[in-house]
């Protein structure tokens, strides 16, 4: 057949079949808690996605404050497929973030961020921070009203951190306000800047899970091997990840279809901020918490240290496998899951609220 | 009727006693008379020397002492002459007391001073230390009589020239207004009112008719009887009043038409200070009712397409030779009501068809029926290219360009509608063409959203359909895989 003529002819030159081994002896646990491990799968089909889908919007798109609404309005009315496309990257975006986020916390749960992974958490996270910087400078792009507002606004909490924040803020923009230099730097973080670093870490993040394998949840760890249940990786796995994949996408076609993203009015510099104004869903909640901090407090200024109190939660977050011992013993550390399950609530009850606001 | 003269004659005797009596006691005017100086002879006719008020009222002292140290003694009261506020100040001791008012049993409105600090003559005069205006810069001093008295200058015959004393006065107003006019009293006298004014007339509008007396606003303040919104009423108040008007002869309905009228509605309800008031067509200072052959030009100066292409269409003539009012004699004067095709056209409602008949005048008729048509063609497109972009908008599709055309083909139709004053086919036809292709390609490009939507929701399914077909298949073909392992394992 000519498939497997195919298959020879590269395998001659590239020893295919030991690659092919390699993931036929990789074992993936089975266990009550395995259907998380998709998540990571599922997000990294998203990026694929996104990364496609933004290089066919990047043949059109044009990063300047007079043609950037045009431009996309050009694609979403007049090139072919334009309106599918854009609206896949838009909501791939949200999907991506959301996915990102239960593969980060089902992580977290099991505790998969010990010893010996700790650099992948790492990894992991700082992706996910970069996730979030790739929505906030994307969000922009368009240059409509919400956009620019929901910046003004989003740089505006940056810019209150002391000694560092203003600077930040300025660098940010490419000035003091939001113009046609904030979208040419969002642009240029948005396709270059964030993907480049991004690739890196996520080159280092597959390669691990491909070197250590998928964590163990506590406590399986000691079982008798005869006792526990596996799955190849190769086929096995990676063709529930497909089928996973295949609905995903189908999912992302219907949500573009029925719910095409919309492009609202061109932003107006000189106009003023309208009602409403909110940030995306999962800046949400910090949003919500910093309308709810007083002014001031005692003497701190309450937004400063509403930040103050989230960038060191996301540290903290952050470094977790360095400071949680317990769990890197291999015993079962109840504290963090606790910690974790505020975050989850509250996390739900601040976004909700914002949302209803 | 002797009877009631002789009473007359009694009171009025009566008073002048009691003047004479209070005069008497005033040491003031006693030596000030001697020496025959000009306060001393005006206050004698004044309104104040009859009710008996003495001049220390205002100037201060003692009057009844015959000893000049004394009378004139500043621990007693004296001031002198008063200056800026302070003369202004002196009348309020009295004029916003009601109860001081009552027991020279005025009838007067108190509160004068008080409403004259609010109003534009209240402001700072360019010394920085007074108003502008005081009580005696309208009302003089010491031969102040009643305003209803011909010889006050506030009378209705003379308010007119009191007013012009600063206000006709250029290099007085440049010093506080440089921009306001200075010519309202001869543009008063080239007016209806200002004409019957000088005849000796009191009853018509002067100044303070419009303008109020000690609350004078600018025409800019939103409180100002004078505010273009407020301006009907202020007309109003004499012309919508039947009794008033009886004797001039003139209609009194024309604030009642005004209101229900499009011109009405925007100035008053919709507070559209681009609409026009009373005075946009009659003139203010000047006011009179547009003559016959200019009514186009007055009413051009806002509808300068429509007057223009009037004034060079076959009806100018027409219209002048009949002596019929231009715009007037088919869109009304103070009840224009918003245009509607139901003027153009030769049905029984159609103001063309007053003159036009398939009998009289008849190539007139034949373009009034084809501009009907035409206009209804073009207004009925729209409307269907208007429907179309929204239905497609509303399925979520992407028509701003056709949204953008779809305001060329608007702006046509309005056009069209300017152009119907050219009675003129060839001109007419043109604009309603442009107007009738715009809205076919938005017409077009609409559907073609409109399909494109559908044509979305079929390739999903397809779409749908295989990758669930896909999925299937890997489903059955995992099942199948593991079952083999299994049984290999």
């Amino acid at each position: 057949m000519l498939w497997q003529k195919l298959y020879k002819w590269v395998d001659d030159r590239v020893q295919l079949r030991t690659l092919v081994e390699f993931l036929g002896k990789k074992y993936v646990p089975v266990h009550r808690h395995s259907v998380w491990y998709y998540f990571g799968g599922v997000s990294l089909f998203l990026f694929i996605i996104q990364v496609v889908t933004g290089i066919l919007l990047l043949l059109y798109y044009k990063g300047s404050e007079e043609l950037a609404f045009e431009s996309i309005q050009f694609i979403m009315a007049k090139v072919p497929f334009g309106w599918l496309i854009r609206s896949i990257h838009s909501w791939a975006a949200n999907l991506f973030i959301l996915t990102a986020m239960v593969h980060m916390f089902s992580v977290y749960f099991e505790k998969a961020y010990r010893k010996p992974r700790e650099i992948t958490w790492l990894t992991g996270m700082l992706m996910f921070f970069l996730a979030m910087g790739f929505g906030f400078s994307g969000y922009l792009l368009p240059w409509n009203e919400l956009a620019f507002f929901a910046t003004k606004v989003g740089t505006d909490i940056a810019g209150v951190i002391p000694v560092i924040g203003k600077p930040i803020m300025i660098f940010l923009r490419g000035g003091e306000d939001v113009t046609g230099a904030t979208l040419s730097r969002f642009f240029g973080f948005h396709v270059a800047v964030l993907p480049g670093i991004f690739t890196v870490l996520l080159g280092i993040h597959l390669l691990l899970v491909q070197r250590q394998g998928m964590s163990e949840p506590l406590g399986m760890e000691n079982s008798p091997p005869a006792e526990k249940k596996t799955m190849p990786f190769f086929p096995n796995f990676l063709l529930r990840d497909l089928l996973l994949w295949l609905i995903v996408l189908n999912l992302l076609a219907i949500l573009a279809v029925f719910f095409p993203w919309e492009l609202g009015v061109k932003a107006d510099p000189f106009a003023s901020a309208p009602a409403g104004i909110k940030p995306e869903w999962y800046f949400m909640f910090m949003f919500q918490t910093l309308k709810y901090i007083p002014a001031q407090i005692w003497v701190i200024d309450g937004e400063i240290l509403g930040v103050g109190v989230f960038s060191i939660a996301g540290l903290l977050w952050t470094l977790i496998p360095f400071w949680d011992k317990k769990s890197a013993r291999g015993e079962q550390n109840r504290f963090i899951n606790y910690i974790g399950l505020f975050a989850v609530i509250y996390i739900i009850i601040l976004t909700t609220l914002g949302w209803l606001s | 009727m002797r009877r009631f003269a002789l009473l007359g004659f009694v009171t009025f005797a009566a008073v002048l006693s009691f003047a004479g009596l209070a005069v008497a006691q005033d040491k003031c005017l006693t030596c000030h008379e001697t020496i025959e100086d000009k306060p001393s002879t005006l206050y004698k006719h004044d309104i104040h020397f009859l009710k008996g008020i003495s001049c220390a009222a205002c100037h201060g002292g003692d009057s009844k002492s015959e000893e000049i140290e004394e009378a004139m003694d500043p621990a007693k009261g004296y001031i002198g002459v008063p200056t800026g506020d302070a003369i202004s100040q002196r009348c309020a001791t009295c004029h916003s007391d009601p109860e001081k008012m009552k027991s020279y049993k005025s009838t007067l409105l108190t509160g004068q001073w008080e409403a004259l600090q609010e109003s534009v003559h209240g402001k700072l005069a360019i010394s920085g230390k007074e108003k502008i205006g005081q009580c005696t810069t309208c009302h003089g001093a010491h031969g102040i009589v009643s305003a209803k008295n011909p010889a006050s200058p506030v009378y209705p015959l003379k308010v007119v020239k009191t007013c012009a004393t600063c206000h006709a006065d250029a290099s007085f107003m440049r010093l506080y207004n440089p921009s306001l006019a200075v010519d309202q009293l001869d543009k008063y006298r080239t007016s209806v009112h200002g004409a019957r004014n000088a005849k000796g007339d009191a009853n018509v509008a002067e100044c303070a008719s419009c303008h109020g007396s000690h609350d004078i606003r600018p025409v800019k303040d939103a409180k100002s009887s004078v505010y273009p919104t407020n301006v009907p009423q202020t007309c109003a108040t004499c012309h919508s009043n039947t009794e008033y008007m009886k004797a001039y002869n003139i209609p009194t309905d024309q604030f009642e038409k005004f209101t229900t009228s499009v011109h009405g509605k925007a100035l008053l309800e919709k507070k559209d200070l681009g609409a026009p008031a009373c005075n946009s067509c009659h003139g203010n200072h000047g006011a009179v009712p547009p003559g016959i052959s200019s009514i186009s030009k007055v009413c051009g100066t806002c509808h300068a397409l429509n007057a223009d292409l009037f004034s060079t269409s076959p009806h100018k003539k027409a219209f002048d030779d009949r002596k019929l009012p231009e715009c007037e004699t088919c869109h009304s004067n103070h009840a224009i009501v918003a245009a509607t095709n139901e003027l153009l056209g030769v049905t029984k409602e159609a103001v063309c068809s007053r003159c036009h008949s398939s009998t009289e005048n008849i190539k007139g008729f034949a373009v009034a029926q084809t501009m009907r048509s035409l206009i209804e063609e073009l207004e009925t497109s729209v409307a269907h290219a208007s429907t179309l972009v929204d239905e497609a908008e509303q399925k979520g599709m992407e028509v701003g360009e056709a949204k953008f055309k779809l305001r060329d083909a608007r702006q046509a139709r309005l056009q069209s509608r300017t152009m119907v004053h050219s009675f003129d086919e060839e001109q007419f036809r043109e604009i309603v063409d442009k107007g009738l292709n715009t809205a076919t390609t938005v017409a077009g490009e609409a559907d073609e959203a409109i399909a494109e939507y559908f044509f979305r929701r079929i390739g999903l399914g397809i779409a749908t359909l295989i990758i669930t077909l896909l999925a299937f298949s890997l489903y059955w073909y995992i099942r199948r895989l593991e079952r083999h392992q299994s049984k290999a394992g």
